[in-house]
């Protein structure tokens, strides 16, 4: 949909070259040319990805975006149609995973995040300051370094290997209330006069949470609950660590990655790469596209005075 | 503001201690350590006994149906044992992958897992691996050749089973761009490749594995010495030579080529810019077959020619091998065991030959009319003449051993090549900072006790300005000298002179190697005694008209016990003790306190190998 | 919002300083004469010559504390609750007589004959050019003592200032960090003070409760409490009994007897025989010496509150039962219950793990002793001076290659990304621009793809084979593949870039929200004064901008700092370069710090000991970082504002 360039601008320009008006028309053209092709440079590699995935002539990665024959091989060789047993690939399992370990971070993680930030954003408790700087000083640790002990501590529990999602999922959740910058931002945008009233009323503190502010920070609800949801389909490192080879415990990004990792791996399987990054990527853009709006504000509203 | 959150962590670690109840109860267990029955039936070999049911984890090579093939294999070592049900959980894995994640943690590890030789050491030191039985070393060195019996043994212990022999690399190329007349030059091949705007994949940067066959081609050699709990005790390495900048040289042939791509796959007759030339080994042949066709050969490595002189490329030998976690349940590491033998046997070897192409290690496996047909192994076998059998290596060497390369890449000087080829040697020692002492101390190395290769170090202790060692078991023929800071740079041959012949020894049975050494001649007189002041006893008490002051020395016997020189005269009633070293740490008489004589008499004293004295009658 | 717009109105911001010509300054600046040679140094001997009576003079009439400042750096300072710079004064000291004594002297004599210095020079190749370390030691030796005089110096004039202030009754000058290290020692003065008071004045309940823990509440109805305090106390004691001290007695070695081997002749196999395992020793020793500070905590809690139940019956109040502590629960203790689970979670998963893993740092914790097959013990700063000793392993040199790369890179990927970013919501905010939302939904759509797919497809995008290889072959620009991934400099831009093509959108959105809240009559006014659009942007956008978004920039450098997923999906298969190869790790030039501790912990010997020193180190660059950013934010002083 690239815009056509107006075939006779030179002759318009001379009559109208003094108004404001037409100045202003012609630095609109520029910046919509910028932006078509800014937005094209961005799409252009998800538009790559979806034609690769149909690509029927080879697996290997060959010269050819567009592809020569069409077909949906590769998506039926994710679920192990028409493929040989030695070529299986666990996608599905691998998916499930990571959908279940999506689904429930997301409730425990708006559960934590709306506690830490509710009552660090509305409550004046001795220790408030501290308990920020404190929260603050332990986020300058790399995660990674803790992870060598969780993993023992995990595998004491049995919960590596073929069962890592509940390992993960409680690793994820567990301290997942430091970030809590975001909803605290939101919470304080909500004015106070509302709560006093309340108050005064003889309402308790736990009955202000519930009944007035919770329902209106429906935006930063939301928006926890989809960040939350899109954490485990992208994390790697620790899912990595976690699995310990085990196939059948592995997350979607592990489990793509692992595919595709020694050479023969990426002559065998690239263009089933593509077509899982399709299938991955689909749901979780439709989700994000319905509840963009309460992204949006999320971002703009509680990001910035973080 | 203390009050409030103190209150919070209070709270936190209740449920902390609560948790550390559960999580430690498992902890503790293994402080019972839980010594299993070990009363059980006769013969070891018929596996009835090892009847059970056992969950393992087992990792295999993650190329294309190898983890399918060990499944079913599996299920036919159960259908031949009916006592055994083995539910096994079998994963596809790269080997670095699974080396490094046994490492990462032995724990969690994979019960049975196959690794390549050069990650053995790595996996010893870090107790990943279970040393086999003796009946087991027996079987498993009678079925399989030399080489690869040597790979699964490090310092004188078997800790795996041989699987496959061909872990060496040869040349596959396309038959319609290489002319057969080319074949063994290195120079006109790389021409044809460039002529042809195709690539020549040889991992020279990416692997030390590889790129040494430059440095076996000119006659350097890399050899580690190793203890047999694979710790690493010295590098007798001459990479850093004239020799080895010459193999710089012949390295840079490829290495400035446009056609060079540092890789060793397959599929890379396939790739967008395809290879007509890849050095890989047989586990790439099915990929080799499927993308090149008709036009699929192999032969060994070419030649290149420096200054006028043409040397043959060498390579590395080695195997794939099989490894047993340590297990602490007594018949689940029996079982482990025999299944190991089992997949390492004639049957499974072929049977993996058939799927993926890896020659076997399997004698009689190696005999096999396809075996011998196969091209891929064929000209493993041509190159097997310039092969070097690979040694136990030092964990880190592979990387290092990448440095020259990278360097010589974008080198144009010999002094370019020299400095590489110094920072390479400087980083190599580094991994043996000795001490100051260890540089100093003197060691005994040679063939004896059971040794033959000269690679254990029998260590010295110095007492006034003399170097005694150890007992050490001989038999005639051995042979063995003294040298300095575990390597070669400073030894004393039996003429007392620097790098003198070896010290030959006559007659059998145990003997002390007393040495003295003068640093400013650079010479020294070794002996071979009986006794010594340091390991050696002597008899001391109120005896031969002594109170506790002289010591009888007492000389070792070929069975281990000691037995005083010459006969005394003891009255009945005197005491004595034997001690060691002329010290009283160590010291036997009647158990712990004296030995009181009964009847008079002529006597020699003896004390036996398990400590007790006895009197001989003269 | 409103401070910020208070601003502006009252013109401090808003007045473009165009009329710079005609700029009237007030005060008029003496012109300084120049001073000839002779008179400068006439000058400098005076000064001289003052220093030295004023160090008598002080000494003369100076405090008994300034007189001790003279061998005490900073003593007079510490005296007076001055802790920060005395602490600085003492550092110093003891920093500056450790190196003399030990070798700075030794350096400075040998200084003596500088033919023998510079013939035994031992090379050290930082930044592959080669340096005279000693010859640069001894002059480094000499410099620092003449810094200890002017340090020493300091120190007694400093002291001789706080007693001029203290003679005219002035109060002492103290830093935030001071009165921070006095109220702790103050509180921890009452803490031991209280804990005698209460019990000489407590009543006979209060006695009790200090063996019987909640004995008080118990007797004054409050069964609840009473019920968790004893069930705290009996499961303390006897874990303590039972576990917890085999545990903690065993921490000093970590362990005695390790694991081993046995043959067993029938089955012909060995047998592994548990020992000790270190980890589980560090693991839970830790655990019950943390468990055991905890008990002294409740062991407090009980007998105040039993104190201050005695204080309510003295003055006729109702003991709060358990029905009230229910309404606190709910009502005035509510934020307690609230934080009562994320605490948990963040003490069992964040911050023991990270005490364990500092603790790992000064042991030799590594694949081949992982407290299961073989056993670790303390070894000190030992892996904190193998960083600096160049003789085995230039691992030193590693981290300072590294650490720079990592501050680039964050600058960079930092920078960029919020540049862009704002420039492309200016340019969809613009007037006349239609279809706005379109263009925010279709950036918006790249956010949401998960990131290890758009991450993992560029890096094979890029690959050696990879599809731009094969475009650039076919349209004839390239003969042979170009391997971007190994060349150091492509693959530095190569991430930068593909960190802008996943950053900016998120960037967008921020700064949408920002610039629709900016008041439209500051662009009005502006305009009227005749600012052409790139003055607006530089006098009012960009200002506005940086003020609002400061601490979230800070903690997108951090977070750019610690970025694993985009170096490590991108450029994890790139080539190890040569230096850094040598030097463990086997780090390539792409890498940062946190790919770097991942390599050595997940590499070739997982020497997780190594991995937790760059930890710790990383902790201390970034803590250093943001120590900074944070004093330097405006915005950081006034958050009250935004309520």
């Amino acid at each position: 949909m690239s815009k056509e360039k107006p075939k006779n601008l030179s002759i318009k320009k001379e009559a109208k070259q003094r108004s404001l008006k037409t100045h202003q028309k012609v630095t609109n053209v520029i910046v919509y040319i910028i932006l078509v092709i800014v937005s094209i440079i961005w799409i252009t590699p998800f538009v790559m990805i979806v034609l690769e995935s149909f690509k029927g002539e080879a697996t290997c990665p060959t010269d050819a975006i567009i592809p020569r024959q069409f077909s949906l091989k590769n998506y039926k060789a994710l679920f192990n149609i028409g493929v040989e047993k030695k070529d299986e690939i666990k996608f599905f399992r691998w998916y499930m995973n990571t959908l279940i370990m999506s689904c429930v971070c997301a409730i425990i993680q708006t559960f934590m995040v709306l506690c830490m930030s509710y009552t660090l954003s509305r409550m004046r408790f001795k220790g408030r300051k501290f308990l920020m700087n404190f929260m603050l000083v332990l986020g300058m640790f790399p995660g990674f370094l803790s992870m060598i002990i969780l993993k023992k501590v995990m595998s004491g529990w049995n919960m590596i290997g073929e069962n890592a999602v509940w390992g993960l999922i409680i690793i994820y959740t567990a301290s997942s209330a430091m970030g809590y910058y975001v909803s605290k931002g939101f919470f304080d945008t909500i004015p106070k006069s509302l709560d006093e009233a309340a108050r005064v009323d003889g309402a308790t503190r736990a009955t202000v949470f519930f009944r007035i502010t919770l329902p209106m920070a429906k935006p930063i609800v939301i928006y926890t609950l989809l960040t939350a949801f899109m954490g485990p389909w992208g994390d790697f490192m620790f899912a990595k660590y976690i699995v310990n080879n085990a196939t059948d415990g592995m997350n979607v990004a592990v489990g793509l990655q692992n595919l595709i990792a020694t050479s023969e791996g990426l002559a065998a399987h690239y263009t089933h790469f593509c077509a899982a990054g399709v299938l991955v990527a689909i749901p979780v853009t439709i989700l994000f596209m319905c509840l963009q709006r309460y992204y949006v504000e999320g971002v703009t509203g509680g990001a910035v005075k973080g | 503001m203390k009050k409030r959150i103190t209150k919070f962590i209070a709270l936190a670690m209740a449920l902390v201690m609560v948790l550390a109840l559960a999580g430690c109860g498992k902890g503790n267990n293994n402080k019972n350590n839980n010594n299993n029955p070990t009363s059980s039936p006769d013969t070891p070999s018929d596996l009835s006994a090892l009847a059970g049911t056992y969950d393992i984890t087992v990792w295999v090579s993650e190329s294309a149906g190898v983890a399918d093939l060990t499944k079913t294999q599996i299920a036919d070592f159960c259908k031949d044992n009916p006592g055994i049900v083995i539910n096994a959980k079998v994963e596809g894995v790269t080997e670095a992958e699974s080396a490094s994640q046994m490492i990462a943690s032995v724990e969690d590890g994979a019960d049975l897992y196959c690794f390549a030789q050069d990650q053995l050491v790595r996996l010893v030191q870090a107790d990943a691996l279970a040393k086999l039985g003796t009946a087991t070393q027996q079987k498993i060195t009678e079925l399989n050749d030399k080489t690869s019996v040597q790979a699964a043994t490090v310092g004188g212990v078997m800790y795996c089973y041989p699987m496959t022999s061909d872990n060496g690399y040869f040349m596959f190329y396309d038959k319609s761009v290489i002319p057969e007349n080319h074949l063994d030059s290195l120079e006109d091949l790389i021409a044809d490749c460039e002529k042809a705007g195709k690539m020549f994949s040889m991992e020279l940067t990416t692997s030390a594995w590889y790129n040494a066959a430059f440095f076996f081609a000119t006659g350097c050699k890399s050899e580690w010495t190793i203890d047999s709990e694979g710790k690493i005790t010295g590098v007798d390495d001459n990479f850093n030579s004239d020799n080895g900048v010459i193999a710089l040289k012949g390295m840079q042939k490829l290495l400035k080529s446009k056609a060079f791509n540092s890789s060793s796959a397959g599929s890379d007759f396939s790739a967008a810019v395809p290879s007509a030339i890849v050095v890989s080994g047989t586990w790439s042949t099915a990929a080799v077959k499927e993308a090149l066709g008709d036009n699929y050969a192999a032969t060994d490595l070419p030649s290149f020619t420096v200054d006028g002189k043409t040397y043959h490329l060498g390579s590395y030998s080695g195997c794939k091998l099989i490894g047993v976690k340590p297990q602490n349940d007594t018949k689940k590491s029996a079982v482990l065991q025999q299944l190991a033998l089992y997949l390492s046997n004639e049957k499974c070897q072929l049977e993996r030959f058939k799927l993926v192409g890896w020659g076997p290690s399997n004698l009689n496996a190696q005999k096999n009319a396809d075996v011998q047909a196969d091209v891929a192994l064929a000209a493993l076998a041509k190159q097997a003449e310039y092969a070097v059998p690979q040694p136990q290596i030092h964990g880190s060497w592979w990387d290092i051993a990448k440095v020259y390369a990278v360097s010589a890449k974008d080198a144009n000087t010999d002094e370019e090549l020299k400095k590489a080829l110094e920072t390479y040697e400087a980083t190599i020692k580094g991994l043996f900072e000795m001490s100051v002492n260890e540089k100093e101390a003197w060691t005994v190395i040679g063939s004896m006790n059971g040794d033959t290769n000269w690679t254990t170090d029998i260590p010295m202790v110095c007492k006034n300005d003399v170097w005694y060692s150890e007992a050490i078991k001989f038999v005639a023929g051995d042979a063995f000298k003294v040298r300095q800071g575990k390597s070669w740079d400073v030894n004393i041959g039996s003429d007392g002179k620097a790098g003198g012949p070896n010290f030959d020894v006559t007659e059998d049975g145990y003997g002390f190697v007393v040495f003295t050494y003068d640093k400013a001649t650079n010479t020294g007189v070794i002996k071979l005694e009986k006794s010594s002041d340091v390991y050696g006893f002597s008899v001391i008490g109120t005896i031969n008209g002594d109170t506790w002051s002289k010591d009888l020395t007492m000389e070792i016997q070929p069975d281990g016990s000691w037995l005083t020189k010459e006969a005394y005269e003891l009255k009945a009633g005197d005491e004595f003790k034997a001690r060691q070293g002329l010290g009283w740490d160590v010291s036997y008489g009647n158990g712990g306190d004296n030995y009181k004589v009964e009847t008079a008499g002529t006597y020699y004293i003896k004390l036996t190998t398990d400590n007790k004295i006895e009197l001989i009658a003269k | 919002m409103r401070f910020f717009i208070e601003k502006a109105r009252k013109g401090d911001i808003m007045k473009p300083k165009t009329n710079k010509t005609t700029g009237t300054k007030k005060k008029s600046v003496p012109v300084r004469k120049r001073k000839s040679f002779a008179e400068g140094v006439k000058g400098f001997f005076k000064a001289v010559g003052n220093e030295i009576k004023s160090f008598f003079t002080i000494f003369v009439d100076g405090s008994w504390r300034t007189k001790l400042s003279y061998v005490i750096f900073g003593f007079g300072n510490l005296v007076l609750g001055q802790i920060a710079r005395a602490l600085f004064f003492l550092a110093f000291e003891a920093l500056f007589f450790f190196y003399t004594i030990k070798s700075g002297w030794a350096r400075i004599l040998k200084l003596g004959n500088l033919k023998e210095l510079t013939e035994q020079v031992e090379f050290v190749r930082l930044f592959n050019k080669d340096i005279h370390v000693e010859l640069l030691l001894s002059i480094f030796s000499v410099l620092l003592v003449v810094v200890c005089i002017v340090v020493w110096r300091n120190s007694f004039h400093g002291s001789y200032r706080n007693d001029k202030l203290l003679k005219e009754g002035r109060k002492i000058p103290r830093s935030a960090f001071d009165k921070g290290v006095i109220n702790f020692i103050k509180a921890v003065g009452n803490e031991i003070k209280s804990f005698f008071v209460i019990f000489v004045k407590g009543s006979w309940r209060t006695k009790l409760s200090y063996v019987i823990f909640g004995f008080g509440n118990l007797v004054c109805g409050q069964i609840a409490r009473a019920a968790l305090f004893l069930a705290f106390e009996a499961s303390f004691i006897y874990y303590i009994i039972n576990f917890g001290l085999a545990w903690i007695l065993k921490l000093d070695n970590l362990g005695d007897i390790g694991s081993h081997e046995e043959y067993d002749p029938i089955f012909d196999t060995y047998v592994r025989v548990n020992g000790d395992n270190s980890f589980k020793i560090l693991l839970y020793g830790v655990l019950s010496v943390l468990l055991c500070i905890v008990c002294i905590v409740v062991w407090r809690m009980s007998f105040h509150g039993s104190y201050e139940n005695d204080k309510l019956l003295e003055e006729g109040k109702k003991i709060p039962k358990f029905k009230d502590d229910l309404h606190d629960i709910v009502d005035s203790k509510f934020h307690r219950t609230l934080l009562t689970v994320p605490a948990i979670g963040i003490t069992m998963f964040t911050v023991f793990p990270i005490i364990f893993m500092i603790l790992v740092a000064f042991t030799n914790y590594d694949g081949a002793h992982d407290g299961y097959s073989g056993l670790f013990t303390w070894t000190g700063w030992a892996n904190f001076m193998e960083l600096f000793n160049t003789k085995t392993s230039n691992l030193g040199y590693a981290f300072v290659h590294i650490l720079l790369w990592t501050l680039v890179w964050a600058v960079l990927a930092t920078f960029s990304n919020y540049f862009l970013g704002m420039l492309l919501a200016l340019l969809i905010n613009k007037k006349g621009i239609k279809l706005k939302k379109m263009w925010r939904s279709l950036f918006v759509m790249t956010i949401a793809v998960p990131q290890f797919i758009s991450l993992l497809y560029m890096s094979k995008l890029f690959a050696k084979n990879g599809l731009i290889n094969m475009l650039l072959i076919k349209w004839g620009f390239l003969e042979f593949p170009f391997d971007f991934w190994a060349n150091t400099t492509a693959s530095r831009i190569l991430v930068v870039v593909i960190n802008i093509w996943v950053g900016v959108p998120y960037l967008m959105l921020i700064a949408t929200g920002i610039l629709m809240n900016i008041p439209e009559d500051l662009y009005e006014s502006a305009r009227i004064d005749g600012a052409n659009p790139f003055q607006q942007y530089m006098k009012i956008t960009l200002p506005y901008m940086l003020f609002i978004t400061g601490p979230y920039l800070l903690t997108s450098f951090i977070g750019n700092i610690n970025n694993f997923n985009v170096i490590y999906l991108l450029a994890g298969g790139a080539e190890a370069n040569s230096n850094l190869l040598t030097s463990g790790g086997s780090a390539s030039d792409v890498d940062l710090l946190i790919t770097w501790l991942f390599k050595i912990s997940m590499g070739t010997e997982s020497n997780y000991k190594l991995a937790s020193v760059i930890g710790i180190l990383i902790f201390m660059v970034v803590s250093v970082i943001s120590v900074i950013g944070f004093n330097l934010m405006p915005s950081n002083k006034n958050e009250e504002d935004y309520q």
